[in-house]
């Protein structure tokens, strides 16, 4: 085993230690407990520097790549192995750094928490599968981790779930990821019957060698049933609906896992599979994170509540990231992935700082009705909180595009991207800068929007404004750490340190991205060359006009805000955006009543009429169902899936139902007409 | 082999034969009755050492009626733990306080001699013999125990007419079978079948025959009665007959397939496609159990119908029925022994405890008993397939070999498609037990023998799923004929 | 009736009429006959073929015998059940038994 393995190895399986230390004995020691996952984490993080360290010392592409059989099965085995290149290594940093200080964080944030020790274990679980994720060198090992990912998310969303709604929100992620993930799994499956192997560099080999000549419409549809998995859990429309209530989990787990990595292991996986989806199934991609990035981010400008409208702001970018790689902007695509994770976690830490601080505060004053996490209760908090305020701040600037901050160079060159596509494509794609430059600006009015009600003007509540007070270091110290990542030198350094240029060591690090389906990655780079400066324009235009909006809106209040909303609402806007576009209310009408009424129908026919072949038709119904039941709205999944599914299926399989009559005799006479049926069918072949 | 010499590779069934007559005879000493479930146990476990002594044997015994091969041999141990545990959970077992266990005991071990016979049949007549007398018949007076419960009463009376139907069937088969081919044996058959002039009669006799082994493994169209008698039977009874007679079942249906078609490579024998005929009924199999299971309040006949979906996944390896197909069965099988009786196991704690048997019961379960619980958690997540677990490693190795073999894709599709079915209804149990405060919210302790039972089936069921190495050394050593 | 064809064809009908019987009537005992015709059907088909069909061996015989001894196994424990049937609903229709279904 080289040193390379075995560190590999060693950041896997680290956290899986952290995991079961903390479960077996972590109720014993109680909260000194924390410092074996500390120790452990950052054992993983400072290995993965190491891997991190290559880029610099050794520039390739494949620090390593091993793979062992899992299991043989007669004429095919599978592998499982490792694979490292740049990609991966960054990645591997960005996690680990993130999981790292949420750790530290979370000492502060979780204390007193009566199971504060198993919290660590999940943290631990988590990091080891989303590490599971990063280091998979094929297909099926990353599809594992996949649901191991899941399994965490969901023990982690419903950490509280003595809380109803927090134990409902992780069924709730559970259920639609795994709509996702279905198509994920046919997707490998189709891969594999093709070409017979899960290892992602073999598929992208033989790809290459023509595998799949001809139209590639075989590909195009294995690509993107791949990505579906991407859909569920990156929360791209339409299955973004969980991640919005995954914020019922503690804070300090939504910056890590809603908001830096778990969410963006759709993008990672998507990075992954880059190679081998066919200009076709790219343009789906960059349609799905076009529609996502430009809804979000008008659902987020009428959010009250401070981690929603942080949740739709990171629906909105993943939605940037996936459209980027749509549009062939590769190296872009996986920038945002990582400036996100830093500034995006940034802000979670942040909001999760303030509300600690309004949670402790509210106590004090034995205020047990007020929603610690609504803004309007907020207001003046600058002056409080000032370090919280300044890394927020930061962090803002840099998801508004700002110069100097990393979210400018990440986010223009994504930009770039959808008008170097425009420009070559032409016809419908100007949907996508317009989506793209307008979820740019309204990105940047609801940031400040959040600032201003948040940090700046009155306080709201006098008492609880009193008793608020900077949290402690153990919460202050990531939210610094994660500002410094949030400036543009960090990502450039020593290359340059013009704002405006992002040529630096992570541009040569990690290439332009290789396309074996039919994608010209030359042209595709001639034209994001040309598009590069008038998209800088633009987004600086745009940033500059979302943020004087906020400050004319929020903080000199020239504009009246409620009348300006009534007026706006004389044509619905305000509500569409308040009630999220109705897609909860969408999927209600549009899928489970007519479904409902369809079932009705059905019902008034007799089974008996249509025998035997019947019943697989009744097996493609159900394949709809479990495809309706994921892209449906929060009441249906939760209140009426799970626990009525039943229920509407009760209508569906009424028929089926009834062939169990409890009389004997039927079941005989069943029998018979079952095996007369059979001989005949057969008979007739 | 001649019959004196075969005794020496027979003696594990012996032992088990002494210790049925010593339960029998004990029940009758006042002073030892209360031993008799000991004598039970030991004689498995000593059955199990004498078993131990088989391993690798490959010996045609009886003139060639019963084998003693590594098949078997593998199979044997399945019952072996199956028998053992159920006679073990059932003195704890509040619904049976009233039966007499004694004769209940001894009813258990003669169904798992019977099992030892099915699995290592040979010859049509010790087929029959296995099936019918030894394991059917005290299954029909196991179902129904409990003399004075009406529902345990309608389980047998089912079992009996639905069980003497099919078998009635199978052996009408098997005399066509015998007179087209001239002979008993399953090599003898295979080839006599070659020289057969009547297609026609042929055709329906191998399905007769299908009809017999489809009663059972619960295969749709002869899965009618698996509901009821699981739903009314003791609930030890009922997970020992979802997963025993069920493996015996597969084993014999494989042992009788494989070695009359695929050695002759007659996949079309009587101008049928048997291949295509199995993997249809595989599909609508495990369509149909997953589909009604979706609607059922009562855990226990949701579980019922959960075992005809999971009969459906494994014939879908068999309609390849190559050696890999046979080992995936196989693999699957053992996964499916421990994460089924793990979940019958804790059906038992709830009846016994909190005497819940509807989802509705079984709410806040999780709360009231949350280690308990949380076994379930990984046991319905094995039974679901999500990785992982041993469920996953059981139904990767169906998949795979569906896939592999390029010939019913739609098949593999058709699979997927239920499992994703499947964890509606599965988690529909999960919701039930962690996500509504119980009514009355003070803890339950499980039995502590019911809760170890618990515990040791589901370490393999999560174990299995990260580590099956030996099982699949112990099952590539198996699949000898 | 020193043919093959015409005990296949008894045999047959004796099929038949046991299906017949077990699909049709309600009285439990006499769904246990129809059970009994079917198994005699297979009796009478071992018999003739190891008969007629040139069988160097009595293995078809040896079969019927185990067939009448299981069929009388089998009547026996069916009965009990049945027996107790009647205490349970105090009637022996099988059809009464039918509290589980769907």
């Amino acid at each position: 085993m080289t040193p390379t393995l075995m560190f590999a190895l060693a950041i896997l399986f680290l956290p899986l230690l952290s995991f079961a230390f903390q479960i077996f004995f972590g109720s014993k020691i109680g909260r000194a407990a924390h410092w074996f996952s500390l120790a452990a984490l950052g054992v993983t993080l400072s290995l993965a520097l190491s891997f991190f360290a290559n880029i610099f010392i050794t520039p390739g592409y494949a620090l390593l790549d091993v793979s062992a059989v899992w299991f043989s099965s007669g004429s095919f085995t599978v592998e499982l192995g490792i694979y490292i290149d740049n990609i991966a290594a960054v990645m591997l940093v960005v996690v680990s750094t993130i999981s790292f200080l949420v750790h530290i964080y979370s000492t502060e944030y979780m204390r007193g928490d009566p199971r504060y020790t198993r919290y660590f274990g999940y943290l631990g679980l988590f990091t080891f599968s989303m590490n599971g994720i990063v280091l998979a060198n094929s297909l099926l090992m990353m599809y594992v981790f996949w649901e191991l990912v899941g399994i965490s998310s969901y023990l982690l969303i419903g950490f509280w779930f003595e809380k109803q709604s927090a134990a409902s929100a992780g069924m709730k992620a559970f259920l639609t990821n795994r709509v996702g993930d279905i198509g994920m799994f046919i997707g490998i499956l189709l891969l594999f019957m093709q070409l017979g192997t899960f290892n992602i560099q073999a598929i992208a080999e033989q790809v290459e060698f023509g595998a799949f000549d001809g139209t590639g419409l075989l590909l195009t549809i294995a690509g993107i049933m791949v990505f579906m998995g991407a859909i569920g859990k990156s929360a791209q429309f339409p299955l973004h609906i969980w991640l919005p209530d995954a914020m019922e989990g503690p804070t300090p787990v939504s910056a890590l896992i809603h908001a830096a990595t778990m969410v963006a292991a759709g993008v990672y996986m998507t990075v992954r599979i880059f190679a081998f989806l066919t200009p076709a199934a790219l343009e789906f991609v960059a349609v799905i994170g076009g529609i996502t990035a430009l809804m979000a981010a008008i659902i987020a400008i009428t959010q009250v509540d401070i981690k929603r409208v942080l949740a739709y702001s990171t629906v909105s970018q993943l939605g940037y990231m996936v459209m980027a790689l749509g549009v062939g902007a590769f190296q872009a695509g996986f920038f945002h992935l990582t400036t996100h994770a830093m500034f995006k976690a940034c802000l979670f830490l942040a909001s999760g700082s303030v509300i600690h601080s309004m949670h402790h505060a509210l106590h004090k004053i034995d205020d047990h009705s007020t929603d610690p996490q609504d803004m309007r209760n907020m207001g003046g908090l600058r002056k409080k909180m000032p370090i919280t305020y300044i890394s927020m701040v930061v962090a803002s600037l840099s998801i508004s595009g700002i110069p100097f901050f990393t979210g400018f160079l990440s986010k223009d060159a994504i930009l770039a991207g959808t008008l170097a596509y425009y420009h070559l494509h032409h016809g419908w794609t100007i949907f996508l800068p317009i989506s793209g430059f307008g979820a740019a600006i309204i990105t940047a009015f609801y940031m400040f929007r959040l600032i201003f009600m948040t940090f700046h003007g009155e306080p709201a509540r006098k008492d609880i404004h009193e008793h608020l007070h900077e949290t402690p270091g153990a919460m202050t110290t990531p939210l610094i750490i994660l500002s410094v990542l949030s400036l543009a030198f960090v990502f450039t350094i020593p290359s340059t340190v013009n704002p405006f240029n992002s040529q630096g060591w992570f541009t040569s690090a990690i290439h332009t991205g290789e396309n074996f389906a039919g994608l010209d990655m030359e042209v595709v780079g001639e034209a994001l060359h040309h598009a590069h400066e008038p998209a800088m324009m633009i987004s600086l235009t745009v940033a500059a006009l979302g943020i004087l909006a906020a400050l004319l809106f929020y903080l000199f209040k020239v504009v009246d805000v409620e009348k300006l909303t009534r007026r706006v609402n004389k044509l619905g806007l305000y509500n569409l955006s308040f009630h999220k576009f109705y897609i909860d209310e969408i999927y209600d009408a549009v899928l489970y009543r007519p479904f409902f009424w369809y079932t009705k129908v059905v019902a008034k026919f007799d089974w008996e009429l249509y025998d035997q072949k019947f019943i697989d038709w009744w097996g493609w119904l159900t394949l709809k169902i479990s495809d309706w039941s994921g892209y449906s709205d929060y009441t249906w999944l939760d209140q009426k899936v799970v626990d009525g599914f039943g229920k509407a299926t009760r209508y569906f399989g009424k028929e089926l139902r009834l062939s169990q009559s409890g009389v004997i005799q039927n079941y005989i006479l069943g029998g018979v007409i079952g095996i007369l049926s059979i001989f005949i069918l057969f008979q007739a072949f | 082999m001649s019959n004196f010499s075969s005794i020496a590779f027979y003696l594990p069934e012996l032992l088990l034969v002494l210790t049925i007559l010593a339960v029998i005879v004990v029940d009758l000493i006042p002073g030892l009755k209360r031993f008799n479930w000991i004598i039970a146990l030991a004689g498995i476990v000593f059955t199990g050492v004498l078993l131990y002594g088989d391993s690798g044997v490959s010996e045609s015994l009886y003139l060639g009626t019963i084998a003693s091969d590594p098949f078997a041999y593998f199979f044997k141990w399945i019952f072996l733990i199956a028998g053992f545990f159920t006679i073990l959970v059932s003195r704890h077992t509040h619904a049976l306080r009233g039966a007499d266990l004694p004769e209940y005991n001894a009813l258990l071990l003669i169904v798992v001699f019977g099992l030892f016979l099915m699995a290592s049949a040979t010859n049509l007549v010790t087929v029959y013999l296995g099936m019918i007398e030894t394991v059917s018949l005290p299954s029909y007076v196991l179902a129904g125990i409990l003399k004075n419960d009406r529902k345990s009463n309608e389980a047998s009376l089912k079992y009996v007419i639905f069980g003497a139907f099919s078998s009635g069937l199978m052996v009408y088969g098997f005399s066509w079978l015998y007179g087209l081919t001239g002979s008993m044996s399953l090599s003898g058959i295979q080839q006599g079948l070659a020289g057969v002039q009547e297609p026609l009669a042929l055709y329906m006799a191998i399905l007769l025959v299908l009809a017999g082994f489809g009663y059972k493994i619960s295969m749709v169209p002869f899965h009618f009665w698996t509901p009821d008698v699981y739903e009314g039977s003791p609930t030890p009874i009922t997970g020992f007959l979802s997963v025993a007679p069920k493996a015996a079942g597969f084993a014999i249906l494989m042992r009788f397939f494989y070695s009359v078609f695929t050695t002759n490579s007659l996949t079309t024998i009587a101008g049928v496609d048997w291949l295509t005929l199995i993997a249809l009924l595989s599909a609508v199999t495990m369509t149909f159990g997953n589909l009604i299971a979706l609607q059922q309040e009562n855990v226990k006949r949701m579980l019922a119908f959960s075992s005809i979906a999971h009969a459906g996944y494994m014939l879908m390896a068999l309609s390849i029925l190559s050696p890999d197909a046979i080992k995936a069965v196989m693999v699957y099988l053992t996964m499916y022994l421990f994460m089924n009786m793990g979940a019958f196991f804790m059906v038992i704690f709830a009846e016994n405890q909190l005497n819940a048997h509807t989802l509705e019961d079984w709410k806040g379960l999780g709360r009231k008993a949350p280690f308990l619980g949380a076994l379930m958690v990984i046991l319905m997540m094995s039974l679901t397939g999500l990785p992982p677990s041993a469920g996953f490693v059981g139904k990767l190795y169906l998949f795979a070999v569906v896939i592999a073999s390029k010939k019913f894709y739609w098949l593999a599709i058709v699979g997927v498609l239920n499992s994703v079915v499947s964890l509606f209804y599965y988690f529909r149990i999960v919701k039930a037990m962690w996500l509504f405060s119980p009514a009355d919210p003070k803890p339950v302790k499980a039995d502590s023998v019911i809760g170890l039972s618990i515990l040791l089936f589901t370490i393999p069921a999560l174990l299995l799923g990260i580590y099956w190495t030996p099982i699949i050394n112990l099952i590539d050593k198996s699949i000898g004929f | 009736m020193d043919n093959l064809h015409s005990y296949l064809i008894i045999s047959s009908i004796l099929f038949s009429l046991g299906l017949f019987g077990v699909m049709t009537r309600r009285n439990g005992v006499a769904v246990l006959m129809g059970i009994e015709l079917i198994l005699n059907a297979a009796n009478l088909n071992f018999v003739a073929f190891n008969r007629f069909g040139g069988m160097a061996e009595l293995d078809g015989q040896v079969f019927g015998i185990f067939i009448i001894v299981l069929a009388a196994a089998e009547a026996a424990v069916a009965l009990a059940i049945i027996i107790n049937l009647f205490k349970n609903h105090e009637t022996v229709n099988i059809d009464s038994a039918d509290q589980m279904k769907g």
